[in-house]
């Protein structure tokens, strides 16, 4: 219970340091991104919108901490101001249509890299030094290609030359959105190249940290006494070995699952999705700061959440943590 | 740098010896790091002389537009007919640039926080952690886009600066562990002691046993930085007219290249990013063999493995039959013998060199004895114990010798010719093993009582669920821990109840034999008492036989029937444990024993034994005793000693020695002197009963 008291600690510091961080940055950068964007859209905003920007990126006439107040006020009212890309949209309906679509995406493809590639490395880390071990070279390359240049070579060979598979959106435009047949078979049908791109991309490093974490395991002596001891292969390569062999996958989940979402966003600009990555994109290129920033928060906070639910994992794994 | 997560968090834990600071440039001799280390290499050289031969202006545009590969445009042309290879050789320079530049400045920044944290403690350490788990937390790619974006079309230097603000966390974790542990070393608080400054200590120290562990989190930040540089030029955040491999993919991406067919545009920027990544971790992998040895040891799963165990032992030509076995081991007072050992050898293959750990070792077990075995560490005591019951793992492997068991209806079985799944069978239900530390040879997370239970549940499919509760409970009551405790995992129960529990999975079958490596070795003396006392209560009730193995030779006198001392992988002694209290025959058992306190018996002064025990890659000449042997002459240095049967009372065992002195009739000196003069004179006896 201390333990995960003294996590979820952490974390609350560590969502407070990144929020600040996003309150902190543009008042530090150079230039002055409210003035540029005012300009930008000269005479088209309503006072309110200037005000809002005036919160976002710093007024010259309060004082630091009164807009830090200001900052907080608004990020839990989830007033992040207008997004210019999707002028006149604000950035809460921006982030409310795209987040549902990454969060499906990512957190199905994160399990199943894992699944593959923590199931892919036991087998290989248990049969070191067999035939098994050429496997390691190629998936070191695999790791190594870029996510979206992997995606730009499944678009070109699965849907420019094969037509199996759409170039890219997130559904068929002929459907509606909502809890429908139609819809949700079109989406699964467009999420299949995505979700191949970063399974494929992501399962090398999955299974190289944890085929070097099973040979280690291997060698220890409760191995050696289970082996001793007549155990079934089976019941000694899951229970004595993997299962402890995973335990430093998921202390490490926080580092892993950064690249994995880092790597999504790219792949999701590539096939055009309609998830947060493109949004980032299409916010970076119109230097929206507001999207942005919104953008950097609900992805910190998901992966904040899905770390929690990592230790959560590994607390229920580890009988050692459950005590104080 | 995923890659590396787990095998850095193995990192933590081990360390780098003060000896091998530079032994890590080994690594480099493995193919598969060497193919890593040429890639680099090739890329490194392009960096530098890209733009020297690159064959056209990279941004240069010409009417040759969408041109496909060929002898003119190698890599083919852009959309406005520029030349890609050119575009490429430009790319390395800047890619490279920016990926070594920003892993240095992470790499810089890692190591000053990581040596601080872990080298100061206290509270600097408490905030440069959390500040490094915060940043580890932080999904780093969309907190460099939007920093990118604060600094729009910056170029190289910004990005550079951008990246290892975000990389240098991971690095600052792992080396703070390695400083931590580095810290408590002996060599690091000696340095302390003699009031060496801390920046010294530092620098001097703790730096050069880091240099391996640095070196593979500058690699892997090397690749993440190139990676992220491309992603951030893919989505055009930085200077688009900057040629590097992301900018490539950002104009192929913006001008629909894939629309147009024109693959040769964007498969050369990835596949060179992808190449060099590969490099990288090629060169990654070889460090952390070094780092991590057990990584190149074979799996217990290859077929491989579970062959070369016993390889020798099984092409060896037809066995000898008992009886014979039985003739060759001399004299034996009774004929209930469970287990012959007959000349058994056990080798450590390594690169072209073979070490005998084990040498002919010949040694009888009979039903209710305890057979002692006590060496000093490296005498083969352990490697012996783990041949027994065929644990051994490669390197080591059984090259001679045979393991005759016998059952109780009289038929023998070889150890050695048995197939996997009849050893699996044979042991626990005939010959159990106790390992030396139930800390680690108890699984960490799974409770007592399952660990018990999967004993039994793997050699008796029929029993139920219920049976065997109730036997893991019989069991745990015989060992003498609390029923209750059977929820409780390792972690939860005190050393003297962990060794218990490890007694009981022993137990838990009903083995004819226990081999024991060192039980006891990890308990204080209280403990250790009580525990040995259980063991021999437990023996007489259940009536099984024991191999103790233990360097702690009066705990041995105590509880043993016989004892053997080994040296240097040979028995070098073999006698009834009373006789041998009383008359030690051999010159090292003498040396042995004088070297211990007796929990009970008469006091005598205690000695140790000159020198060190040898290196068993370059055993002497003749004896391996001998240079450590007060009592050597010549002959000594030149002949192997057999063991020499002797006289004297004998309830379990004939004594027998390996040693010269009793060359002959095997009567002469009856007692080793431990006085001074004494060896002179002795050796002169010998001599002149030459």
């Amino acid at each position: 219970m201390r333990v995960l008291l003294r996590r979820g600690f952490f974390y609350l510091v560590t969502a407070w340091a990144a929020i600040s961080l996003n309150f902190l940055l543009p008042r530090i950068m150079p230039g002055d991104p409210a003035d540029a964007l005012i300009e930008k859209f000269h005479g088209k905003l309503t006072p309110a919108a200037v005000k809002a920007l005036r919160v976002l990126f710093g007024q010259s006439h309060a004082s630091l901490w009164q807009q830090y107040v200001d900052y907080w006020h608004n990020v839990f009212t989830g007033n992040f101001g207008i997004s210019y890309a999707y002028y006149p949209t604000s950035v809460s309906d921006v982030l409310g249509q795209s987040i549902g679509w990454t969060l499906v995406l990512i957190s199905v493809c994160t399990v199943l890299g894992f699944l593959i590639g923590t199931g892919l490395g036991m087998i290989v880390g248990w049969k070191r030094g067999s035939w098994l071990d050429s496997l390691i070279p190629i998936t070191t390359l695999l790791s190594s290609i870029p996510y979206f240049w992997f995606a730009i070579c499944v678009v070109l060979l699965f849907a420019i030359v094969l037509h199996w598979f759409p170039l890219s959106g997130g559904y068929s435009v002929t459907e509606t959105i909502g809890l429908n047949w139609g819809f949700i078979s079109s989406a699964t049908y467009y999420a299949v190249l995505p979700a191949l791109t970063i399974v494929v991309a992501s399962i090398g490093g999955w299974l190289i940290g944890m085929r070097n974490m099973m040979v280690t395991t291997l060698s220890e002596d409760y191995v050696k006494l289970a082996e001793a001891k007549g155990l079934p292969k089976r019941r000694i390569m899951f229970t004595y070995a993997a299962r402890n062999a995973m335990l430093p996958s998921f202390s490490s989940f926080a580092m892993s699952l950064g690249f994995v979402v880092g790597g999504s966003i790219v792949t999701e600009v590539v096939f055009n999705y309609p998830g947060i990555g493109t949004v980032l994109f299409k916010a970076a290129q119109a230097q929206d700061y507001p999207l942005m920033q919104g953008i950097f928060l609900v992805i910190t906070v998901t992966v904040l959440v899905a770390n929690m639910l990592a230790d959560l994992a590994y607390v229920f794994l580890d009988p050692r943590t459950r005590e104080g | 740098m995923a890659i590396s997560a787990a095998t850095a968090q193995e990192a933590e834990s081990t360390d780098t010896t003060g000896s091998s600071r530079f032994g890590w440039l080994r690594a480099f001799r493995r193919p598969m790091t060497l193919t890593g280390v040429v890639i680099v290499g090739v890329f490194c050289v392009l960096a530098i002389i890209g733009p020297w031969i690159a064959p056209y202006d990279p941004s240069g545009v010409s009417k040759a537009t969408l041109q496909p590969p060929s002898p003119e445009h190698w890599l083919g042309t852009t959309q406005t007919g520029q030349d890609i290879l050119s575009q490429m050789l430009y790319g390395t320079q800047v890619s490279m640039l920016v990926g070594v530049l920003a892993a240095v400045v992470a790499t810089l920044l890692s190591v000053v926080v990581g040596l601080a944290a872990g080298y100061l403690g206290g509270v600097s350490d408490e905030i440069l952690s959390l500040l490094a788990n915060v940043f580890l937390v932080i999904p780093a790619l969309p907190l460099t886009v939007i920093l990118a974006a604060y600094l729009p079309k910056t170029g190289s230097f910004g990005i550079i600066l951008v990246i290892s603000i975000t990389g240098w966390a991971w690095g600052a974790r792992v080396l703070r562990a390695q400083t931590l542990s580095l810290r408590k070393r002996d060599f690091v608080e000696a340095a302390r002691a003699t009031g060496e400054r801390t920046t010294s200590i530092i620098f001097r120290d703790i730096f050069p046993n880091q240099v391996a562990v640095i070196a593979a989190s500058f690699l892997g930040t090397v690749t993440g930085a190139i990676l992220t540089q491309a992603s951030l030029a893919f989505l055009g955040l930085t200077n688009v007219t900057e040629w590097s491999w992301g900018t490539i993919l950002y104009w192929a991406q913006v001008s629909s290249a894939l629309l147009t067919n024109s693959w040769w545009w964007f498969v050369p920027a990835g596949a060179a990013i992808a190449l060099l990544g590969t490099g990288l971790s090629l060169v990654n992998f070889g460090i952390d063999e070094f780092i991590n040895p057990r990584l190149r040891q074979a799996g217990i799963g290859t077929k491989k493995a579970q062959r070369a165990q016993a390889k020798a032992a099984r092409a060896k030509a037809p066995r000898r039959r008992r009886s014979e076995a039985r003739s060759s081991q001399g004299r034996t007072r009774t004929s209930d013998v469970i287990l012959q050992i007959n000349d058994l050898e056990v080798d450590y293959v390594g690169e072209g060199s073979i070490t005998k750990a084990v040498n002919g070792v010949s040694l009888t077990l009979r039903r209710g004895e305890v057979l002692g075995i006590a060496g000093e560490s490296g005498s083969g005591k352990s490697t012996l114990a783990h041949a027994i019951t065929r644990l051994h793992k490669p390197p080591a492997q059984i090259s001679a010798g045979e393991l005759l068991y016998q059952r109780d209806d009289g038929t023998t079985i070889d150890i050695l010719a048995m197939d996997e799944d009849e050893l699996r069978r044979f042991r626990w239900e005939e010959l159990a093993i106790v390992f030396q530390s139930a800390m680690h040879a108890l699984n960490p997370i799974l409770r007592i009582g399952t660990q018990i239970d999967d004993a039994i549940k793997a050699h008796r499919p029929a029993m139920s669920a219920g049976e065997r509760a109730a036997r893991v409970l019989e069991l745990l009551d015989l060992v003498g821990i609390q029923t209750d405790r059977v929820d409780a995992y390792p972690h939860e129960l005190s050393g003297g109840m962990r060794q218990r529990a490890m007694i009981a999975v022993g137990l838990a079958l009903d083995p004819e034999i226990i081999v024991m490596d060192e039980p006891t070795t990890a308990l204080d003396v209280v403990i250790q008492r009580q525990v040995v006392e259980k063991i021999i209560e437990l023996k007489d009730r259940l009536g099984f036989s024991v191999i103790f193995i233990t360097h702690d030779l009066s705990l041995l006198i105590e509880m043993s029937d016989t004892i053997a001392v080994m040296y240097a992988g040979r028995v070098v002694e073999l006698a009834d444990a009373k006789e041998f209290y009383r008359n030690p025959r051999h010159p090292y058992s003498g040396g042995l024993l004088g070297s211990f306190p007796t929990l009970s018996g008469p006091k005598r002064e205690l000695e140790g034994i000159p020198g060190a025990p040898p290196d068993l890659r370059r055993l002497p000449s003749g004896c391996a005793f001998n240079p450590r042997c007060p009592l050597a002459f010549d002959r000594c240095t030149a002949v192997v000693p057999p063991l020499f049967a002797l006289a004297g009372e004998a309830e379990w065992q004939q004594a027998q020695a390996a040693c010269l002195l009793y060359e002959g009739d095997g009567s002469a000196p009856d007692r080793v002197p431990s006085d001074e003069g004494a060896p002179r004179e002795d050796h002169r006896l010998v001599e002149e009963a030459r």
